[in-house]
Order: C-alpha cells, then sequence, then structure tokens
C-alpha cells in the first residue's frame, strides 16, 4: 500500500532521514514544508493522503492548528510527530494521533501503515506501539 | 538577700547597680499603692494575658510575665511559659527591675553577680535572658514589671523595636490596672453615696411657688447657691438662685425646667455651681404639679453634691482616654510594619487592620470589618482561602496561603497570608494575629523562569530528534552500520524519553505529562514491547519512587538494555513471552527484580558478554552505587538490581541531610 505523504518539519535533517524512510517503505513524498503557510500551498495543489505535522515550525507553534484545518476541511489525515507530545496531550480534533520523537524506522512505519488503513476503512484491531491516539 | 521586715526596699539593689536611683518612696508606701489596684490573687484576664503574649512575640522569647512585687512574693498577674503564679521574692529578677527608670537587661543571667546562682536560673525554668521593664503608677512608685524571658542567653540584648514594644506594653498594663483602679473607686463611691442618701445627706430642700415665682428653700440649700439663709425662708425668685449656676450650663438647665413645666413633670438635671471662687457639681431632683387647666403652678425639690462622684468619672474618661492613647501606640508600632497585619476575634471575625492594609486595597477603613475581607479575593481563590481559614479556625493550626488580592489600582496580585492563634493560659484561643505579603513580583520571576525551563526542554528534546536523524543519516552511506546505527539509535531515544520525567517540573508544566514517577516512566519505556493488543509484556507492580535528572540516564540505559536484551534474545523474542519487574523499597534499600519467563530456554551464562550488558552494569555500579547480579535459570534470565534508597534522587537526600 502506497500513499502520497506530506512532511511539515522545520529540522531539514529530521525532514530529510523522514523522506528516506517513507521512500525506503515505498511511499511517495510530495515534499517537506517548513511552516504552515507552505503545507496549505503543497496540500492545495497536491493530493495528499497523510501529513506527518510537527508542532514547533519555522513560523512558531503552529502546528496544532495546522493540523486541526488539514484533517477537518482539507480531507488529509494527519500523525502529529513532535518532540514534546505533551503539547497535544489533550487530542486534537480530526487528527489521529502523536508520535513522539526521536523514533525509528520500525514506529513510522506502523504508524503510517495504521493511518493509512483507517483513512481506507480497513479494520484496524490495535494501535501501533509508540503512537498515541486520540479520542 | 531580702530580709523580711525591712522598710526601704532592696538596698542591695541600689548598692550594685550604682545606675538605679534609689526611690523616693518605701516599701510601705508601695504596698499600700499595690493594695489599691485591688488585683493581687485574681483570676486570670485576656486583656494581661494579650500584653504578655504579644511582649513575648515581639521580643521573640519563650516566656513573658506581668509580675507584681507583693512584700513577700512576685505575684503573676500573666505569665506565658514559666508555669507558676507567683515565686518568692529573693529570687524575683521583677523587684530589681522595677527600681530602674527604664528596662532592665540581663544578657547572660550565669554571667551576672546577682542572678548566677538564683534557683530560676540553676532549675526550672532555666532563666538565661531576662528584660523587664518597671511598672509605674502615675506617681512614679513602681509596682513590678512586665518581662520577658528565655532559656538562651542573648549576647544582643533586645532591638531598638522590641525595647519599644515592651515600653508601650509595660504603660499599656498599667493603663489596665489604672482603669481596674478607677473602676473600684467609682464603685466605692456609689455606694457611700447611696449610705449618704439613705440617711439624707442631702444638700437640701426647695420649693418652688411657679405662679408667684418665689422659691422658699432651706438654710443648707440657700448656702449651696450663695443666698442669704433668711431671704431663702422667705422666698425669693428662681433667677436669685439660678445666678450661681455655672454659666456653661445655664441654658441646659433652663431647658430642662422649661420641658419639666410644659408636660414631662419631673426635673432631674446635673449642673455645676459657681460660689465664691468654688465649683461644685450638684444633682437636682424635683416635681411639677399642674393645676386644672394644666399650668405648672408648683415645683418642689431636692438637690444632692455630686462633685466627688463626677470627679471619679472625669478621672475614668481621663484613664479611658490614655488606654487609647497607648492602643493607638501599638497601631502606630503596627503600622511601621512592611505588612499588612490584621487580627480577628476568636471566631474569626475582623476587627483590626493597620495601615498598610488601607494602603494596599484603597478601602474605606473599617469596611472590611467582619466578612467583607472576603470579596477582596480573586473569585477563583475564595473557595480555597475559606476552606483552609476555616480549617484553622476548628484547628488552631497555623493559618499559610497564596493567594490573589485586589490591589487599589483594581489589579490582583499575587500575597502570601499567615496567621497564627494567640492563646491564655487554659490554652483557649483569644484572638488571631496575621500579616499578608505582596510575592506578586516573586510569582512573575517564578512564571518566566518556568517560562525559559520549558522553552529549553523543548529545545533540548528537539536536539535529541536532530541527533537521531544525523546519526540514520550518516548510516545510510555505510549499509555494514546499519545495525549499530539502529541500536545508537534506540538508546539516544531512551534517553530523550528520560528527560522529560526529570526536568524541573511546576504545577502547570506537570499537568501536561502527567506523573514523573520511576513507574510512570518505565510504563512509557516499555511501550514499544507490548503485543499486538496493546497489553504491556512488561508487567511492573511494587513500591513506586521519584527520580531525579543525575539517575536519569542509569536508569534509562539500564532498562533499554535489559528490554532490548530481551526482544532480541530472551522472553520478549517469541510470543507469549513475558517480564515481571517488581520494585520494593526495603527500608534504606531500592531492589528491582526482573524476571523474565515464557521465553526460549536459556543454555546457561553466555561466554561473551555484549556492550549493551557492559552498559547495564556499568549504569548500577558505577553511576548508581548499586549491585546488579544476574542469574541465568533455565525458565528465563533474572536480574536483581540492589540499589541504596537514596540512588535515586540523591539530590533530594543530600538537601535532607543538610536539613
Amino acid at each position: 500500500m502506497t500513499a502520497r505523504i506530506l512532511i511539515i518539519e522545520d529540522e531539514t535533517l529530521v525532514a530529510m532521514e523522514l523522506r528516506f524512510v517513507l521512500e525506503d517503505l515505498g511511499h511517495e513524498v510530495l515534499g517537506v514544508a517548513a511552516t504552515a503557510k507552505a503545507a496549505r500551498d503543497l496540500v492545495r495543489e497536491n493530493d495528499v493522503d497523510l501529513a506527518l505535522v510537527d508542532i514547533h515550525l519555522s513560523d512558531g507553534p503552529t502546528g496544532i492548528n495546522l493540523g486541526r484545518e488539514l484533517g477537518q476541511e482539507m480531507g488529509v489525515s494527519v500523525l502529529f510527530m513532535t518532540a514534546n507530545p505533551g503539547m497535544v496531550r489533550d487530542g486534537v480534533a480530526g487528527t489521529i494521533g502523536v508520535l513522539s520523537k526521536p523514533t525509528d524506522e520500525q514506529a513510522v512505519q506502523t504508524a503510517v501503515d495504521y493511518a493509512l488503513r483507517r483513512r481506507q476503512g480497513q479494520p484496524v484491531d490495535y494501535a501501533p506501539p509508540g503512537l498515541q491516539l486520540f479520542g | 538577700m531580702h530580709v523580711p521586715g525591712r522598710d526601704r526596699p532592696d538596698e542591695d539593689a541600689c548598692l550594685t547597680h550604682p545606675k538605679v536611683e534609689c526611690p523616693r518612696w518605701d516599701e510601705a508606701d508601695r504596698l499600700r499603692a499595690l493594695k489599691q489596684y485591688g488585683v493581687l490573687d485574681t483570676t486570670p484576664e485576656a486583656s494581661f494575658d494579650d500584653l504578655a503574649n504579644l511582649a513575648a512575640r515581639i521580643c521573640e522569647t519563650t516566656m513573658a510575665a506581668v509580675s507584681l512585687v507583693d512584700a513577700e512574693r512576685q505575684w503573676f498577674k500573666a505569665e506565658i511559659g514559666l508555669g507558676a503564679r507567683e515565686t518568692p521574692r529573693p529570687l524575683s529578677f521583677c523587684a530589681h527591675a522595677m527600681l530602674a527608670d527604664d528596662a532592665m537587661i540581663v544578657k547572660d543571667a550565669l554571667l551576672d553577680p546577682r542572678f548566677a546562682d538564683n534557683a530560676l536560673v540553676t532549675g526550672a525554668p532555666h532563666i538565661r535572658f531576662y528584660a523587664g521593664h518597671p511598672l509605674k503608677t502615675p506617681d512614679g512608685v513602681s509596682l513590678g514589671a512586665l518581662c520577658v524571658l528565655d532559656e538562651k542567653p542573648r549576647p544582643e540584648g533586645l532591638t531598638e523595636l522590641q525595647a519599644m514594644a515592651l515600653k508601650t506594653l509595660a504603660e499599656q498594663v498599667m493603663t489596665q490596672l489604672e482603669l481596674r483602679r478607677a473602676l473600684l473607686e467609682r464603685d466605692r463611691s456609689q455606694h457611700i453615696a447611696r449610705l449618704a442618701m439613705e440617711a439624707s445627706a442631702y444638700v437640701g430642700a426647695w420649693d418652688w411657688d411657679i405662679t408667684q415665682n418665689l422659691v422658699v428653700a432651706d438654710e443648707r440649700f440657700a448656702r449651696m447657691y450663695g443666698v442669704d439663709a433668711a431671704a431663702a425662708q422667705n422666698g425669693a425668685p428662681i433667677e436669685v438662685f439660678t445666678a450661681s449656676v455655672h454659666p456653661d450650663d445655664v441654658a441646659r438647665v433652663h431647658d430642662e425646667i422649661e420641658r419639666a413645666k410644659s408636660g414631662e413633670g419631673i426635673f432631674v438635671s446635673e449642673y455645676r455651681l459657681t460660689s465664691n471662687g468654688v465649683v461644685r457639681w450638684v444633682l437636682a431632683r424635683g416635681q411639677v404639679y399642674f393645676d386644672r387647666a394644666g399650668e405648672a403652678v408648683r415645683l418642689p425639690g431636692i438637690a444632692v453634691d455630686i462633685t466627688e462622684r463626677k470627679q471619679i468619672e472625669t478621672d475614668l474618661a481621663e484613664t479611658a482616654r490614655a488606654l487609647s492613647e497607648s492602643e493607638t501606640r501599638f497601631r502606630v508600632l503596627a503600622d511601621a510594619m512592611p505588612q499588612m497585619v490584621w487580627s480577628t476575634l476568636p471566631d474569626g471575625f475582623h476587627d483590626y487592620y493597620n495601615a498598610r492594609w488601607y494602603e494596599f486595597t484603597g478601602v474605606p477603613a473599617g469596611s472590611t470589618d467582619g466578612e467583607g475581607w472576603n470579596d477582596m479575593f480573586h473569585a477563583d481563590d475564595q473557595q480555597r482561602a475559606w476552606g483552609i481559614w476555616r480549617h484553622s479556625l476548628e484547628t488552631g493550626e497555623p493559618y499559610e496561603i497564596e493567594y490573589r488580592l485586589k490591589h487599589h489600582s483594581g489589579v490582583y496580585r499575587w500575597t502570601l497570608g499567615r496567621a497564627v492563634a494567640v492563646r491564655d493560659e487554659q490554652g483557649e484561643i483569644t484572638r488571631w494575629f496575621g500579616t499578608l505579603t505582596d510575592i506578586d513580583e516573586l510569582k512573575k520571576l517564578e512564571q518566566g523562569r518556568e517560562l525559559v525551563s520549558q522553552e529549553l526542554s523543548h529545545r533540548i528534546k528537539n536536539i535529541f530528534a536532530v541527533i537521531t536523524a544525523l546519526v540514520a543519516l550518516s548510516a545510510r552511506q555505510y549499509p555494514e552500520a546499519k545495525a549499530f546505527s539502529a541500536s545508537l539509535r534506540t538508546r539516544i531515544a531512551a534517553l530523550a524519553r528520560a528527560h522529560e520525567f526529570v526536568r524541573p517540573h511546576t504545577e502547570t508544566s506537570k499537568t501536561t505529562i502527567g506523573a514523573t514517577t520511576l513507574h510512570s516512566f518505565l510504563s512509557d519505556l516499555f511501550k514499544a514491547y507490548a503485543d499486538e493488543t496493546g497489553t504491556p509484556r512488561v508487567r511492573i507492580d511494587g513500591d513506586d519512587a521519584v527520580f531525579d535528572d543525575q539517575a536519569a540516564t542509569s536508569v534509562a540505559l539500564l532498562f533499554h538494555e535489559l528490554a532490548t536484551n530481551a526482544a532480541k534474545y530472551g522472553a520478549l523474542s517469541e510470543k507469549g513471552g513475558l517480564v515481571d519487574l517488581s520494585t520494593a523499597r526495603d527500608e534504606d534499600r531500592f531492589v528491582l527484580t526482573w524476571t523474565e519467563s515464557g521465553g526460549p530456554t536459556v543454555q546457561g551464562e553466555p561466554s561473551r558478554t555484549g556492550f549493551g550488558s557492559s552498559l547495564a552494569t556499568l549504569s548500577v555500579q558505577g553511576q548508581l552505587g548499586g549491585r546488579l547480579e544476574r542469574e541465568w535459570r533455565a525458565e528465563g534470565l533474572k536480574v536483581i538490581v540492589d540499589l541504596p534508597a537514596t540512588a535515586l534522587s540523591r539530590r533530594r537526600a543530600a538537601n535532607a541531610v543538610g536539613n
């Protein structure tokens, strides 16, 4: 199962490694956005299945609102990836959950698979370890 | 040093203490004066207890007393911490202090030849420090002293403020005694007046024929009013008599007569008479008779000399004024404090605030008496403040709280409130004294520090993510380094998790990460090893503990290595395998037992030790100062980590020892 994925992350090295991991898994990475505005532009121009969203971006802690907007208004599945999961402890409407950084290939793979299965309406019995689900 | 029956008091003290001016009165005068106050052997009274208590509190001593020196003993009208109502006079410090004009300070009784052998110094209550201010009557006769005492010597003596407070409080004790004497005298004089009236010892009688305006009076009445006795016997116009009424009272007496005539019928008036330059007070009392038409026709009556009673009443007013002056001085003292000061009755009714309170809140004086103060708090703090205050009122425990108090500018400022109960001899609370300190600036600094700390923590966690990405990216070029990179990254990840649990947390930051204990940290760390239904495969039970940043890296690495190893070779490498981790606090040890089961059969101790195992051993024996034992049992590995209980939070343990 391959998907079109957008990486929203302002740390170049972290974004680059994540891109490699996703591409190794056979996914298509549409691009990397370091600000909320760049992310919106990319989503408008492309057909995006899944966005991996960091909370602290170049333009501040704009990731939470961005994630909610992408999930609720733009039809994108959203997974947060952040070093500070406490920031979204109470959950964000319209998004799936949060993955704590630093993480590894295994955790990224299972979390992305889980998100895509849910997007396609496939039954998923359990949440992958390391992924904190909302709601 | 005292010989009973001697006439002059404590001549020895005059000799050994050359600064003392020997009194102008003798011991007989002194005992007579003391007797007039009628205070010896009376029951304790809150007004004196409060003063002794306040003296001890302000002078920061464990004991205080209002001591009155009788012929053979000193007797305590109030006493804090002494546990006696009287002691023999030869032991009395106050018998010395009362001879001075100002306070007598004994910084260390053991070093003072006058007191070094005193039984109150060598035995209970072990007095070492003493400060007493004489209690002198308005005539300068010493009755005793207000004193504060302590079991510890105090080379620095009293501060200027404490000395001033002791003097003010001694004056207040004296004012209370004066009030008591004035009341006693009034009672006595009223008794005499009643006896006198019964014996018809009135000044005189008159009968005024209003229609003809003729007053017929007896000789005594006439003399009092400066009227010729013969003329009075024949009758004279009332103006002849009223001419001697004091000019300030004339109009009032005239009105009172008119009121009696115009219907009230009874005439009662107290006024002054001046004759031959002497002023005397009289009480006149008469009855008006009316004719059928309702006209007043006759007013007979009697007059009594009340000059003596009036004098006592004036004295009483004077004493009351002095009392309020003395209280004014206490207020000046309280107003000089940098904090807001308040006081309540035992039931919590607020009846006093110092000037600082009104300055801070800007409310009109008196408007926050009773329960009015509650509106001064931020709405979110009111319920909490009430709860804590009610608890203190019920239990008598000291009151302490931080809340937001409304400043006169309209903003709420953080304030530290504290209060203690003042108790009488029976342990009953007589009053609560409290202070309020503005800590708003402090709070802002604290909040600022919290923001910086959060920001720093975000960045540190981000650095862990960047380092991990860098390691992964670097390893991509060297496929042979893949395994190395993976294990290094998981170790860094374990450290990153530990960081969140041990950074200093405040009330606000704590709520975003939940509990920060060892168990919650380990559950989080082992989440990655849960089975496909999310059920943990490392089961934790036993005593929980907190741990600090010094222990965090070691704990994180130890359990990361144990879990990684179990996932590769041990119980977690097979479906259905489990680990039980029990933690137990046993006096000064903290023991963690890691027991694997349901995995592949263990073939005995491995011939080669991996770096992971070395890391675990190093963490426990090097960093944490404990012991690590591995038991290679066939059913699964068992690891026992035995730590000193203090190893998990060494900083806290160090602080505890320091305290």
